[in-house]
Formats: structure tokens, sequence, C-alpha cells
């Protein structure tokens, strides 16, 4: 059973993530962690867009809050989203990596040596390379790894690289993405 | 006979991080056990590829014996980012809501505690002074890191900084010349001396340091960040003992104080998105 969702995005990933989420049942159980890249002043209102688009709730991640079920957390501009061994989230202000804070590869590295193999990984789409390392290390310690079909995106050097980097589980529409995630998700 | 159980590479990391903090508090008297580990784990295994290390262990014998080898691995544990102004909605809170009512102390001694290279400490020195209370207030800015403090009391930043910087003083509400609180050299800005005279520099480990000074005021931004749980509650009663009856403290506006009602009952939460707190004026009930 999975425990934990974590979703990266960069250009152009804004539409397909509203998407995915507008098709998710309003009792999905998973927890969803989600790193997205925008420019400065369009970071500010993301979890109130995406807020619109579902009825499970958004927010933006304070740290060291637990992890609840059923619930859509935003990395907060600037800041790394990490997971500790606890299932609370940190935020720190490392670095960049790859140039870019919050990084996928920091939320999807701690995330995999936290949830293992009860843990979900998707790339959208992207300009840059940002999360080929943390899917590396997902696939490592036996999470599932989905990758959007990188002919559905004109931004496809993010799901490229990561395909290219790592022997993925699914590289597939957002239409599947999506029947894949309420799929794991089903109670018997 | 057992045999011995293979172990992820990921958990046998988690015993040398455990090591080296070991080996680190022992020898230098550093203790960073208690920090949040996730963040922490990544920039000490950064550390490995800078000293072309297989293992982060092979780190604790060259740490041990060279000071200069362990000031680098306590510099990669505390992170000094920071910016003038920054979060403009917080310091425009704190020039209309704060420093109105610090005004109503007869003397104002604030602890910024975390201060880094020292730009919150001089934002604070140029919002008292813009409120004419720079004659009565002090402001005790501590870190855990010497080189840190050494830059802080220089008060220099490169000049790319003046234009995002001045952007946040003006979104913050600030109405002066942002420029004027500088001196303009080749690469480089300055803070004028008259910024410096109410600011104190001092260092302070917040992990094994005790309260030194009572204040109105406490400012710690994303430090806490740094910390575990039971750090992190450890602090905040050293800030909540520190901190005069009516004071206020003022965190990270991405922290949070967990179960403050049962761990910090002396403390109330004025905003959740400023994290803005207030030690309430508690008359104890037995006397
Ligand atoms: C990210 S900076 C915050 C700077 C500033 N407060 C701000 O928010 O703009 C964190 C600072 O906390 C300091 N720090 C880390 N651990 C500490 C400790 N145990 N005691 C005191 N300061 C510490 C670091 O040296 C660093 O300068």
């Amino acid at each position: 059973m999975y425990k934990m969702l974590v979703i990266g995005l960069s250009a152009g990933g804004m539409p397909l993530v509203k998407q995915l989420l507008t098709h998710l049942p309003n009792d999905y159980s998973l927890p969803i962690a989600i790193v997205v890249h925008l420019p400065k002043d369009h970071q500010s209102n993301f979890d109130k867009v995406l807020d619109c688009v579902t009825n499970l709730p958004v927010s933006i991640v304070h740290d060291k809050e637990p992890i609840v079920e059923g619930h859509v957390y935003i990395a907060p501009p600037s800041y790394h989203l990490l997971i500790e061994q606890n299932h609370h989230f940190s935020l720190s202000e490392d670095k960049p990596v790859k140039s870019v804070r919050p990084s996928i590869d920091v939320l999807f590295s701690s995330a995999a040596e936290v949830f293992e193999n009860d843990l979900i990984a998707v790339i959208l789409s992207g300009a840059n390379s940002d999360g080929a390392d943390g899917m590396a290390l997902v696939k490592k310690l036996g999470g599932l790894c989905i990758v959007l079909n990188p002919a559905e995106t004109e931004f496809n050097t993010m799901p490229n690289a990561v395909i290219k980097a790592v022997n993925v589980d699914y590289v597939v529409s957002i239409e599947e993405i999506i029947s894949l995630l309420v799929c794991v998700d089903e109670k018997e | 006979m057992t045999t011995l159980i293979k172990w992820k590479n990921h958990h046998i990391q988690d015993v040398e991080v455990n090591l080296l903090l070991h080996a680190l508090n022992e020898r230098y008297g550093y203790d960073f056990t208690g920090y949040a580990r996730a963040s922490l784990k990544r920039r000490l295994l950064d550390l490995m590829s800078y000293f072309e290390l297989e293992h982060l262990t092979q780190l604790i014998p060259i740490m041990l014996y060279d000071e200069a080898v362990a000031q680098t691995v306590i510099n990669s544990v505390s992170v000094p980012t920071s910016e003038f102004f920054r979060d403009p909605f917080v310091w425009a809170y704190l020039r209309e809501n704060v420093i109105p009512l610090l005004a109503s102390f007869p003397r104002i001694n604030i602890w910024q505690a975390g201060c880094g290279f020292g730009q919150e400490a001089y934002s604070l020195s140029i919002l008292l002074h813009e409120a004419g209370l720079a004659g009565r207030s002090h402001i005790f800015c501590t870190d855990i890191n010497p080189e840190f403090l050494h830059e802080a009391k220089k008060g220099c930043w490169a000049i790319r900084n003046l234009n995002p910087w001045q952007n946040y003083y003006e979104k913050s509400g600030g109405t002066g010349e942002f420029a004027d609180f500088f001196i303009e050299q080749k690469n480089s800005i300055a803070i004028r001396a008259n910024y410096k005279q109410n600011v104190e520099f001092v260092q302070h480990n917040l992990v094994n340091d005790d309260v030194f000074k009572e204040v109105q005021f406490v400012m710690c931004r994303n430090v806490l960040l740094y910390f575990g749980e039971e750090l992190q509650n450890h602090v905040v009663s050293l800030f909540t003992r520190s901190l005069e009856r009516g004071g206020y403290l003022l965190l990270g506006s991405g922290e949070n104080i967990l179960d403050l009602k049962e761990h910090h009952p002396r403390l109330e939460l004025l905003d959740y998105s400023l994290q803005i707190y207030r030690k309430t004026m508690g008359i104890t009930s037995h006397v």
C-alpha cells in the first residue's frame, strides 16, 4: 500500500497538475507533496489556483508540519521541502540544487529515504533536468516511478532527462497518470 | 550463530552522520545532534564530494586533528541565507504594529538570534531609527558562527543586492531612500555608522548557552528550521524566559511551533502567516 505521492513540475506543468488534481476523487487518501518552479511573483498564489480545482485541502507547507492523509501540500517559494523520518515536513534554505529552490531532487530523495517502496513519484513537464537524481533514488529504494510522456508537452527536457537517467515504471499520458494514481488508492 | 543483516546504504549513512556529529561534539563542543536530520544529512554528504571522500566517516579523523577542516564542517552545518527586509509584509507589520507598542517600554532591548551576516539586524536598526527610537533601543545579535559574526560586524554586502533589497524596503512601507543607508564602494555597499551604533554582535549558541538578557522583542527567523522538534522546543522556552511580559517573538514566516498551548502556554499566537507571538501578561494566580 502506497503512503505518499510526490509530484515535480516546472514550465508547462501548471495545466497538467490542475487537470490531475481535478480528477482525483474527494476521498483520495494519499498525501500529495508538490514542488513547482515558477517565477518569483507567480508563486505566491499557486495554492489558491490549485485550491479552486479540488475539494482536497491545499496548503503551503510550514516547517515541522505533520503529513496528513488526503491533503495537498505545496513547497513554499524559495525553500527546499524535505520529509523527516517522523513523517513531518521540514524546510531548508540550503543553496539551490541545479540552480533551483525548491528542488524536486531534494524532495524526491528525502521522501524516498523515508517511504522507500511506499512512495509514488511523478514528473510532469519542465525545461530543466531537476528531478532526475531524485527519481533515481526513488527507483533504487523501490518506489513507483511515473513520468509524463515527453511527446505530450512542449517542455520535455525534464521528462526526457528523467527517462534517460532512470528506468522508470511508466511513461504515459496525463490521463493514464490520473487513472494509475486513482487505481493505487482504491480501497478494498 | 546469527547472520549479519544487509542494510540499505542510506541507513548506513545515517549511522555515519551520527558518528560524525558525536565526534564534532566531543572534540569541539559543537552539538548538532538535535538538528533536523534530512537537510543536515544532505549538507554533510555534500562534504564528501568537496573533500573527495567515498564515505562520510572518512572525514572524522581528518576533522578531529585539523581545526580548519572542522571549521569547514561547522560552516556547512549553519547556513547564513538572508536579505534586508526579507518578506516585506512581515516588516510592514513590525513597522505598523510592533514598533509602536515597543515604544511604550522605557528601554527597548531586542535579541536577534541567528543573525548570519547581519542583514536583518541592520534592517531592524533602520526601522528603529525611522521610528525615532534608536536613542533608547539596543539590538543584541547572536550567532553560533564567529566567522558570520565577523562579517556581520563589518556590514558589507555585494552591490548587486542593492536593487532587490530596495524593492523589499519599499514594499515594507519604507519611504526613505534605501541607498542613503549605505556607503557605496566599488563592488559593495557598507551600512552607515549611525545604524551600527545600537547594534551589538555576540557569539551565542542556542543549543547550550543560556538566556543572557531580559528583552522586549526576540527575533529569530529561519533558524529553528534547522532544529529538530525537541531542540526547537528547548530554544522557544529559552526565548520565552528571556522575554518580558507583553514582549514579542517573531519567527520565520515558514516556521511553526508545534503544540503551542501544551509546550509554551506563556506564548500567544498573534498571526500564523506572520509567525508572530506575544508573551502573555500572565498574572500568576498564587500571588
Ligand atoms: C538562515 S540564517 C538566518 C538569518 C536571519 N535570521 C534571517 O532570517 O534573515 C540561520 C543562521 O542561524 C545560525 N545558527 C545555526 N545554528 C545556531 C545555533 N545553534 N545557535 C545560534 N545560531 C545558530 C547560523 O549560523 C545562521 O547564521
